[in-house]
C-alpha cells in the first residue's frame, strides 16, 4: 500500500485525549447524541418522536428529569422546536430531535431562533425521502435544506455531521458550544445509520467536570441585539433575569423594537451573515486522508463516509492515488478542502446530487468532479474502489447497479 | 477462526423478529469491547414486528472499524431460513444454522455447515423456546474462539432476568459436542 497521511480537524481531538474518568458501552448513536447533550447541559428537550430519532426524545423523557431538566412531548414538530426556542429565551440550553419530515416542519421556528439569535441544538437524523420515504434506510437529502433551514435568505447556517457513535457524543457538545458563541441554532445533520447503530463509546463519569463545556451566559442589558456587528461570544438574552426582551419575527433595532427602514434591515444582515462568515475558521471541522499524493479524491459525509474511506484505502493497496475528505462541518461549506487540482469522486446518498454541486462550485475544474449517488444503502466498498479505479484509470465511474453519476 | 488481515472479523447474525438476535449480538459486542476490543452493530429489520428478518451485523477489531458493514462474514449465524437464503453469499466462514428453522442447506459447501439444534434443546431442556438465542451464542462462542467467561459476564450485564436459565443455555451451546470437530 502507498503510504499516506491522515489529519482530523475537531476539537474533540483533543477532549479525547484527556485523562478523563469513564465508562465504555456498547450504545447506538441516539444514545450518544442524548447523553452528549446532557454532558454539555442541555435541560429542556421538546419534540416529536419519528423514526430514527425516536429514541433520542424516549431516552431525553428517561434522563431529564434524573437531571432536573425537562422533556416536553409537543402536538408536532413546529411546537416542538418553538418550545425549545422558548425554553432558551428562558435561560435554559435546548434540543430538539427529528427526521427530514419533522425538520421541514421546524423551519418556521427555526428561522426565528436565527433572526433572535437564540441558541438551540437540532438534530435531523435522515432517511431515504422524498418526503416520508422508508423510516429504516439512510439518505442524506436535506444537505441544502440544513443550510436554508429558513426563508427570506440574509443569514447563515451552521451544520455538523457526524459518522461514528462517539464522534456523535463529542460533536453534541461541541453543537451546543457553537450555539451559545454564535448565539444561533446549531444542526446535527447525522443519519438513520449512525443514529441507529451502536458502537463502543466512551462516556465521561462525571459530566460537571468538562471544562470545555461552554456555560450559557445571560445578557441583561441593552443592546440585546448587536447588530451591525460581527462579534461573537455575545451572550443571549435571557427573559425575566432582571428585564423582558423584545423578540419577533421582523426586522428589528438593537433593542429588539420592530423596525421598518433599510437601515437597520442592513445592520441585521450584517450581523447574522457575517458573525459566522468573519468566524470560519472557528467552524472548521473534517477528516482527510491522502491528500498529498492523491490523484482522485472520495468525498463523503456520515455513516456514508465509512464505507468510502474503506474503499479509499483499498484502492490504495491496489496502487491507486486515492485520497479521501469527509466533511464534517458542511455549512460553512469548507471550500478550501477542495483546491487540490484532482478529480473528485463525491460519494452520497440520494440520487440528485446535491454534495457534489458544492465540490463542483469549488474544485478548480468542475469537469473533474465525479458524482456517485446512491440511495437507501450505504455504498459498497465494492462500489468505492470501482469508482475510485475507473476515475484513476480512465476519467469515469464504470456503470453500476443502483449508482447515478449525472448531475446537470 | 483467524481474523482478515486489518484484524477484522466479521459476524452476521440473522432470524425472525422475536428470536433475539439483537440481544445476541449486542452481549457479543458487550463481551468484545470488554476484552479492549472496538465493535461496531448494525440493526436493521423489515417493518413487521413479528415474522420479518433481523438482522445484526458486528465487526470487531482491535482498531477503530471504518466500514460497519458485513460483506464476507467469518462467521454467519441463521435462525431462519429466509435469513439463510438472503445472506448466504455475504459469508465466506462457518455457517451455524438451526435445523429446525432452516430445513435445507446448499449442498455445494457442506463443510462450512455446523447444525445447531437451538430451538429444540431449549423446548427440551426449558420447556421453552425463548432460550434458544443463548444456546446459539454459546454455541458462536466456542466456534468463534471468544472468551466464555467474558461471554458469562457480558450476558448477565445486558439481560435483566432469568439469568439461571439464560448462564445454562449458553452452557449448553458452549459444551455442544459437534462444535468439538469444528
Amino acid at each position: 500500500m502507498i503510504e499516506h497521511k491522515e489529519t482530523l480537524v475537531a476539537p474533540w481531538q483533543e477532549w479525547a485525549r484527556r485523562s478523563i474518568k469513564g465508562r465504555r458501552l456498547l450504545e447506538a448513536g441516539t444514545y450518544a447524541l442524548t447523553e452528549g447533550a446532557i454532558a454539555a447541559g442541555c435541560r429542556v428537550f421538546a419534540g416529536y418522536p419519528i423514526t430514527p430519532a425516536t429514541d433520542i426524545a424516549e431516552y431525553m423523557s428517561k434522563r431529564l428529569p434524573q437531571v432536573g431538566g425537562y422533556y416536553m412531548q409537543c402536538e408536532d414538530e413546529l411546537a416542538g422546536m418553538h418550545a425549545c426556542a422558548g425554553a432558551s429565551l428562558g435561560g435554559l440550553k435546548a434540543m430538539t430531535a427529528t427526521s427530514g419530515p419533522g425538520y421541514t416542519l421546524m423551519h418556521d421556528a427555526y428561522g426565528w431562533s436565527i433572526t433572535n439569535e437564540i441558541p438551540l441544538v437540532v438534530v435531523d437524523a435522515m432517511r431515504v425521502g422524498p418526503i416520508s420515504g422508508i423510516t429504516g434506510a439512510p439518505g442524506q437529502g436535506e444537505f441544502y435544506i440544513a443550510r436554508y433551514a429558513s426563508h427570506g435568505g440574509n443569514f447563515e447556517t451552521i451544520v455538523l455531521s457526524p459518522s461514528s457513535v462517539q464522534e456523535a457524543f463529542w460533536l453534541t457538545i461541541d453543537a451546543f458550544n457553537l450555539a451559545e458563541r454564535f448565539r444561533t441554532p446549531v444542526t446535527i445533520l447525522t443519519d438513520q445509520v449512525i443514529s441507529d447503530m451502536w458502537e463502543d463509546l466512551f462516556i465521561p463519569d462525571d459530566y460537571d467536570g468538562l471544562d470545555f463545556v461552554i456555560p450559557r451566559k445571560h445578557n441583561l442589558m441593552m443592546p440585546f441585539y448587536p447588530v451591525g456587528s460581527a462579534d461573537l461570544d455575545v451572550p443571549p438574552n435571557v427573559i425575566g433575569h432582571g428585564t423582558g426582551v423584545c423578540v419577533s419575527a421582523y426586522t428589528h433595532t438593537e433593542e429588539g423594537y420592530d423596525i421598518e427602514e433599510m437601515e437597520a434591515q442592513w445592520a441585521q444582515t450584517f450581523r447574522l451573515v457575517n458573525k459566522i462568515r468573519h468566524h470560519r475558521a472557528e467552524l472548521t471541522r473534517y477528516e482527510t486522508l491522502g491528500l498529498d499524493d492523491a490523484d482522485v479524491i472520495a468525498v463523503a459525509y456520515g455513516a456514508n463516509a465509512r464505507t468510502v474511506k474503506t474503499g479509499v484505502l483499498q484502492a490504495r493497496r491496489r496502487g491507486v492515488r486515492a485520497g479521501f475528505v469527509r466533511l464534517i462541518t458542511l455549512w460553512p461549506f469548507l471550500d478550501e478542502l477542495f483546491e487540490r487540482d484532482a478529480r473528485y469522486v463525491v460519494c452520497e446518498l440520494n440520487y440528485d446530487g446535491q454534495l457534489v454541486r458544492e465540490v463542483m462550485r469549488a474544485a478548480p475544474d468542475k469537469r473533474k468532479v465525479h458524482f456517485m449517488g446512491k440511495s437507501a444503502e450505504l455504498h459498497t466498498v465494492a462500489e468505492v474502489v470501482a469508482g475510485l479505479d475507473g476515475v484513476a484509470r480512465s476519467g469515469k465511474i464504470p456503470e453500476l447497479p443502483y449508482i447515478w453519476t449525472e448531475v446537470r | 477462526m483467524t481474523p482478515t488481515a486489518e484484524g477484522r472479523t466479521e459476524i452476521l447474525i440473522s432470524g425472525f423478529g422475536g428470536q433475539g438476535v439483537i440481544r445476541m449480538g449486542q452481549i457479543l459486542g458487550l463481551c468484545a469491547i470488554k476484552q479492549g476490543h472496538r465493535v461496531t452493530m448494525l440493526k436493521s429489520h423489515g417493518t413487521e414486528t413479528r415474522g420479518g428478518y433481523v438482522r445484526a451485523q458486528l465487526v470487531i477489531s482491535p482498531r477503530y472499524v471504518d466500514s460497519p458493514v458485513v460483506e464476507n462474514a467469518d462467521v454467519f449465524v441463521a435462525f431462519s431460513a429466509p435469513a439463510y437464503r438472503k445472506f448466504f453469499d455475504f459469508c465466506r466462514g462457518k455457517i451455524l444454522y438451526d435445523p429446525e428453522m432452516v430445513e435445507e442447506i446448499r449442498s455445494d459447501a457442506p463443510e462450512r455447515h455446523v447444525a445447531v439444534a437451538a430451538t429444540q434443546m431449549s423446548k427440551e431442556r426449558f420447556n421453552n423456546v425463548l432460550f434458544a438465542n443463548m444456546i446459539m451464542l454459546g454455541a458462536l462462542t466456542r466456534v468463534a474462539a471468544l472468551d466464555y467467561e467474558a461471554m458469562r459476564t457480558a450476558m448477565v450485564e445486558v439481560i435483566p432476568r432469568f439469568h439461571e436459565q439464560n448462564l445454562g443455555a449458553l452452557e449448553v451451546g458452549y459444551q455442544l459436542p459437534v462444535l468439538s470437530t469444528v
